[in-house]
């Protein structure tokens, strides 16, 4: 039984993607590590209004009933968690990011608030870029390095210690694509104000 | 070379030798340094069958790659060694600039092995090593012997014993710099059983760095972020750690006259807002500390660093004591005579209940500030009622046949968080190799700060997972050395990109965490064989059926029970707590442990 502090936790930050328009009505996942468990996200579960029964604990490490429940990306979840240090996942869509990741190797922002708090994202690709051993493998292996990160044409999958932390990355992102969208349309030279910003390419 | 300087200094008091020998640089690369190469290091040379107190007990004093490379608070070193107030592995590490001149003596390591005849100093000069009688040295104290041995900070520095440790007292400090300490677990009592009272140091190597420019961008970055965070750039600057009084005071989480409460009426009285009002004098940093939490202050009768919040809890809301100017002078007492302040003031909480509740005969009371300090002097010098008290509160509280009012976690005084108001804090208490202690991971930072984000402190499900990250995530840091307090502002990727521009051998943030995770399970891996077993991981029955009586917490006691289970299981160990095979094989420990068998 999924503590209802947990829950909650879920259903505020699920509502929150979708009236941020980060995902669709069906899309994106949630899920946390507890020890050697994982509460993740009922599959076709809609993120915006979760129910206590949306919620599914399953093993970790091997299958066990809750597999046939659980949300489509349990896999490259369970690859993450056993991969990093992560007990947060954020999986979404956010749109400006996803525009973005179709044209370059990695995004690196230009506002302030994402140069200090993200520096650079990496954009991995997949041509089977959802549920696949090959996918869950690229992204586990990027999330060693980086907290958040972009499948390309996909969206992003961000870490932290709480859902709370995983969705302020995610977030973080999609502010920043937009701030960089807006800056291209205003399509004037850039000044920069940071020191060392080259730096950022190579963090 | 590459962060470390290659090399251990090993040193046997009852033959006044020393020898030279590289660094096992795979174990380095495994361990890193200060608290994780400590543990290694003393699972091969201390067993079950040495007394902390024997001249077969060892100090290891290490730092790490990131010492004095001039990364923000790259001052710290740790030592370790088998603790004679719990009998755990210990580690203590210390600020200031001593840790940073041993790094650049040469050395990474320095194993003090066996008893000197006699009393001695050592003192290393680059690679140099003399022995000087100390004869005339013993019995002084801390602040006094500093200054007779010519600290000075940027150049030489000092690191010695007090009476505290000279009496074998089994809560004894070794301190550093003056005012800095190695506080915990008795490591002052295992250095005075060694007739070892000073080790002086003076250096000029400076650590190479690998990638320079990374190195610099990282540097920029963590100014940048330390400079953003609030708690970084202005509470710890301008309040101290004594900041944390009146926060933890209003959750109801500020454990009160040896626990009986959660909440101090005199809180106030003893803030960090009043400590900087009346009594600050100036700021002070350690070497490379853009933070500068250290706190000058200054009373009728003394003047110098501190009270931290610990100390200040402990002397203070433990004891029912809110006279501020009285905790600031029992503070630097402590200091000046070698004791941790933690195990000194909750062991006087322990015998004032003893003493109200008629088990003991004494005049200590709660609230009687006017007793600290003598008290204070008898336990350094084991006399009068110092005697019974000089070894920590459940010695005491045995003797007088109630150890369940010893407020201690394996036989170490846990500091000013209580359980009931804080249910992560408990597990962590519970399950901290070296005993009841806050700095073997922070959930403080996590159910009270928001830290990286607010997490319910009184959620019990999943605790486990979080106090875990945090316990592998501090053993790491305690192995870099740095600070814990750059945590606050910089997150774990930053320590993780720097020891790789330091290094130059690449560490991912899981890799950092993974080490932390294999010094972790080596530590309990010492203490199952030194006879700990679940029984030990565990709270005072108070925290555990006495639920908090008014504020905030009220009802609630520490849900200890499933979180341990959780725990268990969580970290890949049976129900006896015991590593499995399969997770020692994950972490590349089963082999030290076949060998130990064999």
């Amino acid at each position: 039984m999924v503590d209802t502090r947990i829950y909650e936790m879920f259903r505020e930050i699920g509502r929150d993607l979708y009236t941020a328009n980060m995902i669709s009505s069906h899309g994106g996942n949630l899920s946390i590590r507890l020890g050697d468990r994982v509460i993740i996200k009922r599959r076709g579960a809609m993120l915006g209004q979760l129910k206590p029964h949306d919620l599914i604990e399953t093993r970790l490490d091997k299958n066990d009933s809750g597999v046939a429940l659980a949300s489509t990306e349990l896999l490259v979840h369970r690859t993450v968690y056993m991969n990093t240090p992560a007990l947060a996942i954020c999986h979404c869509h956010p749109r400006t990011a996803v525009a973005f990741s179709l044209s370059r190797d990695d995004i690196v922002p230009i506002d302030n608030e994402a140069s200090y708090l993200l520096k650079k994202v990496p954009i991995v690709m997949e041509e089977f870029a959802s549920g696949t051993p090959q996918m869950a493998n690229k992204v586990a292996d990027a999330l060693r390095n980086y907290k958040i990160i972009m499948l390309r044409g996909h969206g992003s999958f961000a870490t932290g210690q709480t859902l709370d932390e995983a969705f302020f990355w995610s977030s973080t992102l999609e502010e920043a694509c937009q701030i960089m969208l807006y800056a291209k349309q205003i399509d004037e030279p850039f000044i920069e104000y940071r020191k060392m910003s080259e730096a950022y390419n190579k963090f | 070379m590459n962060g470390w300087n290659g090399k251990i200094l090993d040193i046997d008091l009852t033959t006044l030798s020393f020898s030279s020998y590289p660094l096992d640089m795979e174990m380095a690369r495994q361990y890193i340094g200060g608290r994780g190469l400590g543990a290694r290091l003393l699972w091969d040379l201390v067993g079950p069958e040495v007394d902390p107190l024997s001249p077969e007990n060892v100090l290891i004093f290490t730092n790490g790659p990131l010492t004095a490379t001039g990364y923000q608070t790259s001052n710290r070193f740790s030592v370790t060694t088998k603790s004679p107030l719990t009998g755990t592995v210990l580690d203590a590490n210390s600020g200031g600039y001593w840790g940073m001149q041993f790094k650049k003596t040469g050395y990474d390591v320095m194993i003090v092995r066996g008893r000197a005849e006699k009393p001695v100093w050592i003192e290393i000069k680059n690679s140099e090593i003399t022995f000087h009688d100390a004869s005339e040295l013993w019995g002084m104290r801390v602040y006094a012997l500093t200054e007779k041995l010519s600290q000075d900070n940027n150049r030489r520095n000092v690191l010695c014993i007090g009476p505290a440790g000279e009496n074998l007292s089994r809560i004894a400090s070794i301190m550093n710099d003056r005012d800095r300490a190695l506080a915990r677990g008795g490591p002052g009592a295992v250095m005075g059983s060694k007739n070892l009272k000073a080790v002086v140091v003076e250096g000029r190597e400076r650590p190479e760095i690998v990638d320079k420019e990374r190195f610099k961008f990282m540097l920029y970055e963590t100014r940048k972020l330390l400079a953003a965070s609030p708690l970084t750039s202005q509470a710890l600057p301008e309040f101290g750690t004594v900041v944390l009084m009146n926060i933890m005071n209003n959750i109801g989480a500020l454990a009160t006259r040896n626990h009986q409460q959660t909440q101090f009426e005199g809180a106030e009285a003893i803030s960090g807002e009043e400590l900087t009002e009346k009594y600050l004098v100036r700021n002070a940093s350690c070497w490379a500390c853009p933070i500068g939490c250290t706190r000058i202050t200054k009373t009728g009768k003394v003047e110098g660093e501190g009270p931290e919040f610990e100390s200040t809890w402990a002397f203070g809301a433990q004891c029912g004591v809110d006279d501020l100017a009285a905790i600031i002078e029992v503070n630097s007492l402590c200091n000046d005579l070698g004791l941790d302040t933690i195990s000194a003031g909750s062991t006087i909480a322990c015998a004032m209940e003893l003493s109200e509740k008629g088990y003991m005969d004494s005049d200590l009371r709660f609230g009687r500030a006017d007793l600290l300090a003598p008290t204070v002097e008898e336990m350094a010098y084991r006399t009068d009622i110092g005697a019974e008290l000089s070894d920590g509160s459940l010695r005491l509280a045995t003797k007088y046949g109630h150890p369940e009012l010893s407020m201690t976690a394996k036989g170490m005084e846990m500091p000013a968080y209580d359980p009931r108001g804080l249910q992560g804090q408990g597990l962590l208490y519970a399950t901290s190799n070296r005993g009841g202690c806050h700095m073997r991971g922070n959930m403080i930072g996590l159910e009270v700060l928001g830290l990286p984000k607010l997490i319910d402190r009184f959620q019990v499900q999943g605790k486990s997972s979080f106090v875990i990250l945090n316990q592998n995530s501090n053993a790491a840091i305690d192995s870099l050395v740095i600070c814990k307090f750059i945590n606050m502002g910089v997150a774990d990727e930053y320590f993780a990109r720097v020891l790789s521009a330091v290094t130059g051998i690449q560490y991912a943030t899981g890799d950092m965490i993974k080490v932390g995770e294999r010094i972790w399970n080596l530590e309990r891996l010492y203490n199952n064989r030194e006879g700990f077993t679940t029984k030990d991981d565990t709270l005072p029955p108070r925290l555990l059926t006495e639920a908090a009586v008014d504020g905030p917490s009220q009802g609630w006691v520490s849900n200890l029970e499933p979180m341990l289970k959780e725990y268990y299981r969580s970290r890949g160990w049976d129900e006896n707590g015991v590593p499995t095979p399969k997770k020692l094989a994950e972490l590349g420990l089963a082999e030290l442990v076949e060998l130990q068998r064999s």
